[in-house]
C-alpha cells in the first residue's frame, strides 16, 4: 500500500497560530481561520510509505541496498524497533506559488499565516498517513513510536536521497535539491519505528531540546 | 438458518510447513491441491457449512507480486474445485476476493476502472469454477468495495455477493466509513449479504453487526479475529481461546448475523466452538427499516424523511450565471468549487448539488474531477446535477457513497439512460415532473408525471426509499396559480407517495421586485405544506431565518429553543456601520492605524492629510516612520509578534501607494538601495520576503532577486545598482556556505555594499567568520541595522 493521499478536511488553527509565531498574542482569530480554510482548498496532500525490517543493533534498514542510520539520537530512538516505516508526504507545489503571490500582492500577514497553515497541513497529512499505516502494522502486533525526520537532532539531512527512494516519494512528486532540500518545499520525510506491542519501550517525543535550531521562534525555553 | 463459515487458512498451512516464506499462498491451489483440500476438510469436520476458497489474493493486481498475472483464471478455478472437492456437496463454496493492496484515486494511485477489471477477471473465474457465493472480504475502503461489488455482479450474475468490510477499534474502516454508511451504500448497489471481518475480535464487532442489521434488509455476516494480536518472539499470536470465541457467537447472532465464522487466528477448534454455541438458535428478529431516503458520502449518512427536520441542498456549485466560477472550471481549477463545498457545509448545507454546466468543456471530465475533489474535502453527501448521462456515470462511479441524481424527468431519454445508472451505482433519484409533453400546470398533472417516473424506476429495480420528489416551481409573475399549484403538489405527494419532497425555490419570484421577500414567504408556505429538502443558497440569511422560524412554528423545534439560541447569536446590523474618518489629528490617526495594522481606511486618511496641507514628508516621517519605529520597539519587547508587524507593514504599503499615486515626484523617500536574495541551493522564500517587505515599507529601494540565486548574479546586481546593502538569506546548513562565497566575491569585485545576513541556521559567530557586516536575527532588526549601515556608508562616502 505505498500511496495514501489523506483527505485534508481542515487545518488546525491552533497549530497554525503556533507556527506563525503568534503564541498567545491577541490577533484576529478570523484571519487565522481564513488562512486555514484557504489552505484546505489549495493544498494537494499526498503520501507514500514502505515498511522494512530493521536491525536495531547495527542501525540498518534492511532494504536493498541497505540503509545505515547515522545519528545518536535517532539510533537510540529506534533501539527497540524490529521494523521501520519510511514515509514521505507533501501538499504540492501550488501552495508555494499561492503564498508567494499573496505576499507579493502586499498581503504580508496573510502570506505568513498561509505559510504557517501550510506547515500545519503537511504535519496533519503525515499524522493521517501514520493512522492509515496503523491499520496495517497493528494487526501484525506492532505499535508505532514517534516519527523522526532527517534534520532533527544529529540526523544529517544528507540521507534525504535514501529516504525519498525508500519511501517511494518520487511517486508523489517529491525530489531533493543539491543542498538536500525537499521540493516541493512543503514536504516531509520521516522514519517510524515499529516496536512489538508487548515491549514497554516508549521513547520521549523529540522536543526542542533535541533540536539544533537555536533561533527558532517556536522554541520552548527552559524555565 | 445460521450459516457457519470456516476460519483462517494461512496459519494452518504455515504450521504444517506447506506455505513457506516468499511463496504465493494462492498458487498452492494448483501446486498443493490436496493440502488445501485437507485444511478445508478440517473445517467441514468442525461444522462449517460454507467453505471459503483459498483465493484471497487471487486478483491479477495481487498475483503480480509473484509474477503470476497469467494464472488468475487457473488459480481461482482450482481454488473453487478444491473447496468443492472437500465439501462433497454438503455445503456451499464462497469464492474469496481480498483487497488489491492499493487505494483507488484520489486516495491512492490506481483508477477505479483498473481495480474493477482485476476483480471482474477474478470473479469470472470463481463463477466459472462454480462458486455459490462471491465473498468480497477485509475491504478497508468503501470505494474498493464498490468496484469489487460492481465487478462481481457483472461477472457472476445470479450468484449472491457477500460484502464484508474491515472495521478498526474506532468502528470505522481505515478510510473512515462507518457501518451504517457501508450498509446503506452497499445494499443500494445490490449487495446480497453485508458484513464485517478481520481487524478486531468478536467483542468489537458486536456493535458493528447491530448497526449493519439496523440499516439494511440484507442478511448479515461476521467473521471476527481470535482477539487482538500480540507479537511474541517475532510471531503474531491471536490470543482468544476457542471456548471464549464460542461464547460470543450467540450474541453476534442475536445482534443480527446469520452468517458467522472466523478470520485471523481462528482454527477448526474455534469454528467447532461457534457451531456448538449457535446450534439450535433461531434466526434473529430484525426490525423493519424506517421509511426514509438515505444519502451517503464515504464517512457520513444523511436521512431525508417526512418525519425528519428540513435538510438543505446547497445550490452554489453551479457555474450558471457565475462567470468567475465558470472561467475557473474551464481553466481546470477547482479551488473555488472546493471553497463552495466547504463554505456551504459550514453554512448548514446537508447535501451539496454539483453542476458542471460550463459551455465548451468536457463535462464528463469536469464532473469526474469535481466529484473527486469535493469528496476528498467534505463529508457532505452529494447530488450530481447534469443532463448528460456520460457525465452522470463518471460522477457516480468516482463518488465513494450513495449520491442523489438531479434529476430524472419523464422524458424518454432520462428514463432510458438515467434509471439504469441509478440502479447500478446505488444512487437515489430526484424525480422532476416534466415530460416530453411539456410543463405541468396543476398539482395533479405533476402527480401524474411522477407516477410515470416511479413506475419506470421500479421496473428498473429501484425501490421506495430511492426517491425524492421535486415540485417544479414556476414563476408567479407569469401564472398567478404557480405558487398554489406547488403547494397542492406538496400535499398530493405527501398523501399519495409518502416520499420526501424538494424544489428549487427562487424561480417563483422571477420578474418581481424584492425577490428575497417573495422567496422567503413562499419558503415558509412550502414548509407548512411539508417541504423536506429545499435546494437553496445556504448563505442566504433571510431564507435560513425563515427556516428557523418555520421550524419553531411547525413543531420541529420544540419551544423554539434552537430558534432562540441562534437568533440571540446573530449580530445586529446597525452596529456594523463603518465609522466615518473624521479624526481630530489626522497624522495621529494614520500613525495609530499603522500601529494596529488597519489598512482598510489608510489610503483615505492619507488623502485627507494631503488635502489638509500636510506634506508627504511630514506624513512619512511623523506618521509612518514613527509608527513603524513603535511597532519595531514593541516587537523587540515581545509585546507583539511578526504577523502583527506585517499587518502594520501592509498598512504602511497602502499609505505609500497612495502618496505615490497623488504625488509621484515626492514619493521616493529613498533611504538606500538593497539587493536581497536567498542564496544558491536554498529555495526558502518567506523569511527573505518578510525582510524585503519591511525594508521596502521603511523607505528602502528593494531589488529582490528571489530564491536559489547564484553568487555571480548577486554581485553583478549589487555593482550595477551601487547597492548600499546586500541582504543574504540561508536557512540550511547545506547552503549557508554560499554566504561565504558571495561575500568573498563581492569584496573581490570591489563592492562597498554593507552585507547583512540572516536565516534560521545562521548565528552572529557565523556572520563574523564569513565576513558579513551584520547579522540580523529577524526582519525588524534587519531594518534597524540597514538604517544604521546606510547612514554609516553614506557618511564614509561623504568623507
Amino acid at each position: 500500500m505505498p500511496i495514501y493521499n489523506a483527505p485534508l478536511k481542515n487545518v488546525d488553527p491552533k497549530e497554525t497560530r503556533r507556527y506563525a509565531g503568534l503564541a498567545n498574542a491577541d490577533f484576529n482569530e478570523q484571519a487565522i481561520v481564513d488562512a486555514c480554510n484557504e489552505m484546505t482548498y489549495i493544498a494537494e496532500p499526498r503520501g507514500s510509505w514502505e515498511i522494512y525490517d530493521y536491525d536495531n543493533e547495527q542501525g540498518i534498514v534492511l532494504a536493498s541496498p541497505l540503509f545505515k542510520i547515522q545519528g545518536s539520537k535517532i539510533l537510540k530512538h529506534l533501539s527497540h524497533s524490529k521494523k521501520v516505516v519510511l514515509l514521505a508526504v507533501t501538499i504540492g507545489g501550488n501552495v508555494e506559488n499561492f503564498i508567494a503571490k499573496t505576499f507579493h500582492n502586499g498581503n504580508y500577514s496573510q502570506g505568513m499565516l498561509l505559510d504557517a497553515a501550510a506547515t500545519t497541513a503537511v504535519e496533519q497529512t503525515a499524522d493521517s498517513l501514520e493512522k492509515n499505516i496503523d491499520a496495517f502494522t497493528r494487526p501484525l502486533g506492532y505499535k508505532r513510536i514517534w516519527r523522526f525526520s532527517p534534520g532533527y537532532g544529529d540526523w544529517d539531512i544528507n540521507c534525504q536521497p535514501q529516504m525519498l527512494r525508500l519511501s517511494n516519494a518520487a511517486m508523489i512528486g517529491i525530489h531533493h535539491t543539491d543542498s538536500m532540500m525537499l521540493d516541493p518545499r512543503k514536504s516531509v520525510t520521516a522514519i517510524i519505528g515499529l516496536v512489538p506491542e508487548m515491549d514497554p519501550f516508549s521513547p520521549q517525543k523529540p522536543s526542542c531540546a533535541t533540536c539544533q535550531q537555536k533561533n527558532c521562534h517556536s522554541r520552548v525555553k527552559k524555565k | 438458518m445460521i450459516n457457519i463459515f470456516d476460519g483462517a487458512m494461512g496459519t494452518i498451512l504455515q504450521a504444517d510447513g506447506i506455505l513457506k516464506p516468499g511463496v504465493c499462498p494462492e498458487l498452492l491451489n494448483i501446486q498443493s491441491a490436496q493440502a488445501i483440500i485437507n485444511v478445508h476438510k478440517q473445517y467441514i469436520s468442525a461444522g462449517a457449512t460454507i467453505i471459503e476458497t483459498n483465493t484471497f489474493g487471487g486478483s491479477s493486481l495481487k498475483l503480480a507480486q509473484y509474477g503470476l498475472t497469467d494464472k488468475v483464471r487457473a488459480i481461482n478455478i482450482a481454488g473453487v474445485k478444491n473447496a468443492k472437492a472437500a465439501m462433497q456437496h454438503n455445503g456451499k463454496v464462497a469464492g474469496s476476493m481480498g483487497p488489491i493492496g492499493r487505494f483507488i484515486e484520489p486516495l491512492g494511485d490506481i483508477s477505479f476502472d483498473t481495480v474493477y477489471k482485476a476483480y471482474f477477471e477474478q470473479a469470472s473465474a470463481l463463477a466459472e469454477g462454480g462458486a455459490d457465493y462471491i465473498l468480497i472480504e477485509t475491504c478497508i475502503d468503501l470505494q474498493e468495495m464498490r468496484a469489487a461489488l460492481l465487478a462481481a455482479k457483472d461477472a457472476a450474475p445470479g450468484i449472491p455477493v457477500i460484502c464484508q468490510m474491515s472495521y478498526s477499534e474506532d468502528a470505522r474502516t481505515v478510510t473512515g466509513t462507518d457501518p451504517q454508511t457501508a450498509a446503506i451504500t452497499l445494499e443500494a448497489m445490490g449487495a446480497d449479504i453485508i458484513g464485517a471481518n478481520c481487524s478486531t475480535g468478536p467483542e468489537e464487532l458486536l456493535p458493528i453487526v447491530k448497526i449493519l442489521a439496523q440499516n439494511c434488509k440484507c442478511p448479515i455476516s461476521v467473521q471476527p479475529n481470535a482477539g487482538m494480536p500480540h507479537l511474541i518472539n517475532g510471531k503474531t499470536i491471536f490470543p482468544m481461546h476457542p471456548a471464549d470465541m464460542g461464547k460470543w457467537a450467540p450474541k453476534l447472532i442475536e445482534a443480527g448475523a446469520t452468517f458467522i465464522g472466523g478470520c485471523c487466528g481462528t482454527t477448526p477448534a474455534h469454528i467447532a466452538a461457534i457451531k456448538e454455541a449457535v446450534s439450535g438458535l433461531a434466526d434473529p428478529v430484525r426490525s423493519p427499516l424506517p421509511h426514509r431516503l438515505a444519502l451517503t458520502s464515504r464517512t457520513k449518512t444523511i436521512f431525508i424523511g417526512t418525519d425528519l427536520p428540513t435538510r438543505l441542498i446547497g445550490e452554489r456549485i453551479n457555474p450558471t450565471g457565475r462567470k468567475k466560477l465558470a472561467a475557473e472550471i474551464k481553466a481546470g481549477s477547482f479551488i473555488s468549487v472546493k471553497k463552495e463545498a466547504v463554505e456551504q457545509t459550514n453554512a448548514g448545507a446537508d447535501i451539496l448539488d454539483v453542476n458542471m454546466g460550463v459551455g465548451g468543456i468536457d463535462q464528463t471530465a469536469a464532473m469526474e474531477k469535481a466529484i473527486k475533489e469535493i469528496a476528498q474535502i467534505v463529508s457532505t453527501p452529494l447530488s450530481i446535477d447534469t443532463s448528460d448521462p456520460k457525465a452522470l456515470e463518471a460522477g457516480l462511479k468516482v463518488y465513494p457513497g450513495r449520491a442523489l441524481i438531479n434529476s430524472v424527468s419523464a422524458e424518454p431519454d432520462r428514463l432510458k439512460y438515467f434509471l439504469p445508472l441509478a440502479k447500478r451505482y446505488g444512487a437515489a433519484v430526484l424525480c422532476l415532473p416534466l415530460s416530453d409533453k411539456g410543463l405541468p400546470k396543476t398539482g395533479s398533472e405533476r402527480v401524474a408525471i411522477i407516477e410515470k417516473i416511479i413506475a419506470a424506476a421500479k421496473q428498473a429495480g429501484l425501490q421506495d426509499n430511492d426517491f425524492i420528489l421535486d415540485c417544479l416551481v414556476m414563476t408567479v409573475a407569469a401564472d398567478k396559480t404557480a405558487a398554489l399549484e406547488v403547494l397542492q403538489a406538496l400535499s398530493l405527494y405527501h398523501s399519495k407517495f409518502g416520499y420526501p419532497s424538494t424544489m428549487g425555490l427562487s424561480n417563483i419570484s422571477f420578474g418581481l421586485p424584492d425577490r428575497p421577500l417573495i422567496n422567503s414567504t413562499f419558503f415558509a408556505m412550502c414548509l407548512a405544506y411539508g417541504l423536506n429538502a429545499p435546494i437553496m443558497n445556504p448563505y442566504d440569511s433571510l431564507m435560513k431565518n425563515t427556516l428557523l422560524a418555520a421550524s419553531a412554528l411547525n413543531g420541529n423545534d420544540p419551544h423554539g429553543q434552537h430558534y432562540s439560541l441562534t437568533i440571540a447569536k446573530q449580530p445586529h446590523s446597525e452596529t456594523a456601520a463603518a465609522a466615518e474618518v473624521t479624526p481630530r489629528n489626522i497624522i495621529e490617526a494614520i500613525k495609530h492605524s499603522i500601529i494596529v495594522g488597519e489598512k482598510e481606511n489608510i489610503a483615505q486618511m492619507v488623502e485627507h492629510a494631503l488635502k489638509e496641507g500636510h506634506t508627504s514628508n511630514e506624513i512619512t516621517e511623523n506618521a509612518l516612520t514613527t509608527a513603524m519605529n513603535a511597532v519595531g520597539k514593541d516587537f523587540g519587547a515581545k509585546k507583539i509578534f511578526l504577523p502583527q508587524v506585517m499587518l502594520s507593514a501592509e498598512a504602511m504599503r497602502e499609505a505609500f501607494l497612495k502618496i505615490k499615486e497623488i504625488l509621484p515626484s515626492q514619493a521616493s523617500a529613498n533611504k538606500g538601495t538593497v539587493v536581497i536574495a536567498t542564496v544558491k541551493g536554498d529555495i526558502h522564500d518567506l523569511g527573505k520576503n518578510i525582510v524585503s517587505a519591511l525594508l521596502e515599507n521603511n523607505g528602502f529601494k528593494l531589488i529582490d532577486l528571489g530564491k536559489d540565486v547564484d553568487s555571480e548574479k548577486i554581485v553583478r546586481t549589487a555593482i550595477e545598482n551601487d547597492a548600499d546593502i546586500v541582504g543574504l538569506c540561508s536557512l540550511m546548513t547545506t547552503t549557508m556556505t554560499q554566504i561565504d562565497k558571495v561575500i568573498a566575491s563581492l569584496k573581490k569585485a570591489g563592492s562597498t555594499a554593507q552585507v547583512i545576513v540572516g536565516g534560521a541556521v545562521l548565528t552572529q559567530e557565523y556572520a563574523d567568520s564569513a565576513g558579513a557586516d551584520a547579522y540580523a536575527e529577524d526582519g525588524v532588526i534587519a531594518v534597524e541595522i540597514a538604517k544604521k549601515l546606510t547612514a554609516k556608508r553614506k557618511g564614509s562616502q561623504a568623507l
